[in-house]
């Protein structure tokens, strides 16, 4: 009983990990840009199949093939960021939501018809179980984790001293006056936007060893993960992100574990309602930002 | 708070109302004698295109009145279209009541179920708003997934009767695809006539001045809450009509019906024809089925047109296309 309690939460931390990753670039993003970005999913999907498409055609090694996803996800963020994100500064709340849902769209769709719609099996990653203080975990989950801890020190030690974090962390406050101040609110938007989407992909790689499967329109279930996440966390926090995160993914883990596996997908929203009606403002910001 | 800018051009338009008579009464009297005429020469198929523009044209006046005209984004259309689509649907397969029982208790349903979860979600703000409102499509989903006892899970309710009307003895079944043109016809007017009147009325006035600037309107006197929580459960039942309509069309209800699609799809008849208009939203939904059939060919390619012209509508188009309408007016004014 309380060894399944024990997994069921080291689980729940993996796939914590997991949307922690995601969902930090999707906050930083919003922080930015004012727009919730329905499509980061897809950013997920895209560097899960770069990879898929480096193993399977040319034979690459997993750790190549990673680099190969988020690369190529990244790039194609560069395209997006270019024609769509940086003209949603400043725009109003629905175009953030229509544009996003947009790129969402082409992007799902555009995967969908040149690989079909099928799911496809992901033959990489390191899925050898090893044994840890008496649990058995797949060496991809250590990693995720691992890779869970070094993104949010990253990311901490980014905004807090580089330069361009610096100024994500500005714009975020107020636009205007960094505007004023001569900061590039156009180029701190894009690289923003690249970052979170290099992220998500990343996540994406790293999961699809574990899920196994990859099909075009995994993208939204992650999507529809996320935002209950980086609401609660507050958004454009990062910090709390991760802690929304790890609470969503241990609540998942222990919802499959001890009601049922179906309700697993709707625990983010039901919990974000709860938090909702108790803290309007998400769990870690005293009042309104947005 | 969601800021949409009212456009100019239809202002003006409504201007040239008061000073002068203009085209667009003949104009619009005209369009309404070619949609009663309309079976007579058009086929099945764009009769049935025609079908599904007038059954989204009634969750997108809901949408319209909360989003165009009280300036609330919601996301929750679906999740009422699905409940008025499950509501009618499992009252005509288990108790075989007639359509307007059903289409009338679809309503009244969906309103009883929006009333509770409107007063948690209209305490948040923005963002937070938007979310809840998705919340509720996708927790609809798990639960018509998942109550298998009521909603037959993923295999949905079938065989859904065509609507049928029983009075004392006599009963009437519209069964074909012109007797059903006819009833979304007439609904359809009646809801357009139903919005006008709210809108022309002073609530009307009312939710214009929330959607303009929420603090000021509450120290004029206007219960912000209040109205805001009236039309979230009016646009509700709006979904709810919608969705019953949908259900005896279709005589099919899956969890599919909750989808983030129909909830995008509301979103894009209403700013894609022109928020705070009710002709805009008329337009917006022909408009939109008219595109998704033309864009058949694949469901892939038509997805990705799909996502294109989201992205046209909101860089080229801000305003959605009713402006078009707008200087369309403008020219034959000129031309006079």
């Amino acid at each position: 009983m309380f060894y399944t309690i024990i997994e069921q939460v080291v689980n729940g931390i993996v796939s914590g990990s997991v949307y922690a990753i995601v969902a930090v670039g999707m906050t930083m993003i919003f922080g930015v840009l004012r727009a919730i970005n329905f499509a980061h999913g897809e950013y997920y999907m895209l560097g899960t199949f770069g990879a898929w498409f480096a193993i399977e055609y040319f034979d690459l090694p997993y750790p190549v093939a990673i680099v190969i996803g988020v690369v190529a996800t990244a790039v194609i963020a560069v395209v997006v960021g270019n024609i769509v994100m940086q003209r949603i500064v400043g725009a109003p709340a629905e175009a953030g939501v229509l544009a996003t849902l947009g790129v969402a769209l082409i992007l799902q769709n555009t995967v969908i018809l040149v690989f079909g719609g099928s799911y496809k099996f992901f033959s990489g990653g390191y899925i050898e179980p090893v044994t840890l203080f008496g649990f058995t975990l797949a060496e991809q989950r250590i990693l995720i984790i691992i890779v869970g801890l070094i993104v949010f020190i990253g990311l901490e030690l980014m905004v807090t001293y580089s330069r361009i974090g610096k100024a994500m962390r500005a714009v975020s406050q107020n636009i205007e006056c960094c505007a004023v101040v001569g900061i590039d609110v156009r180029h701190v938007a894009l690289w923003t936007f690249i970052l979170g989407a290099g992220l998500a992909a990343l996540s994406g790689v790293l999961t699809a060893p574990v899920n196994v499967s990859v099909y075009g329109g995994m993208g939204e279930l992650i999507t529809f993960k996320t935002l209950p996440i980086i609401i609660m966390g507050g958004l454009g926090n990062v910090r709390g992100t991760f802690v929304a995160a790890m609470i969503l993914g241990i609540a998942e883990s222990l919802v499959a574990t001890y009601v049922g596996l179906q309700f697993r997908d709707t625990v983010g929203f039901a919990t974000l309602m709860l938090v909702l009606m108790w803290r309007p403002h998400g769990l870690f910001s005293a009042q309104a930002r947005f | 708070m969601t800021e949409i800018v009212r456009d100019q051009t239809v202002t003006a338009a409504e201007h040239k109302v008061a000073t002068g008579p203009d085209l667009r009464v003949p104009f619009g009297l005209g369009l309404a004698a070619l949609a009663c005429v309309a079976p007579l020469f058009l086929g099945n198929y764009p009769l049935h295109a025609i079908i599904i523009a007038l059954i989204f044209l009634l969750p997108a006046h809901g949408l319209n009145l909360l989003l165009g005209y009280t300036g609330l984004l919601s996301l929750a259309q679906a999740a009422f279209f699905g409940i008025g689509a499950y509501a009618s649907a499992l009252l005509a397969v288990h108790f075989g009541t007639p359509f307007y029982v059903n289409f009338l208790a679809a309503g009244l349903i969906t309103g009883a179920i929006a009333l509770p979860l409107g007063i948690p979600a209209l305490r948040l703000r923005s963002t937070s708003f938007v979310m809840c409102t998705l919340g509720f499509v996708i927790i609809g989903q798990a639960i018509a997934k998942n109550w298998i006892s009521l909603t037959r899970g993923d295999m949905g309710l079938a065989a859904v009767p065509r609507p049928y009307f029983a009075l004392g003895p006599a009963s009437f079944t519209v069964s074909g695809t012109v007797g059903f043109y006819y009833l979304v016809l007439v609904i359809a007017a009646l809801a357009t006539l139903a919005v006008y009147l709210i809108v022309r009325s002073p609530a009307g006035r009312n939710m214009i001045a929330i959607r303009e600037n929420e603090t000021l309107a509450e120290s004029v006197g206007i219960p912000t809450w209040h109205y805001k929580l009236v039309v979230f459960m009016i646009s509700a039942i709006f979904a709810g009509l919608g969705g019953s309509l949908y259900a005896h069309y279709l005589t099919v209800v899956s969890p599919l019906t909750f989808q983030m699609y129909y909830s995008t799809t509301m979103l894009i008849i209403v700013l894609g024809g022109g928020a705070g208009t009710i002709s805009g939203v008329i337009f917006g939904s022909l408009l939109f089925v008219g595109l998704t059939e033309a864009l058949r060919v694949a469901p892939e390619l038509r997805m990705i047109a799909y996502g294109f012209f989201l992205l046209a509508l909101v860089f080229y188009f801000p305003n959605g296309f009713a402006p078009l309408i707008g200087r369309f007016w403008s020219f034959l004014e000129r031309r006079k």
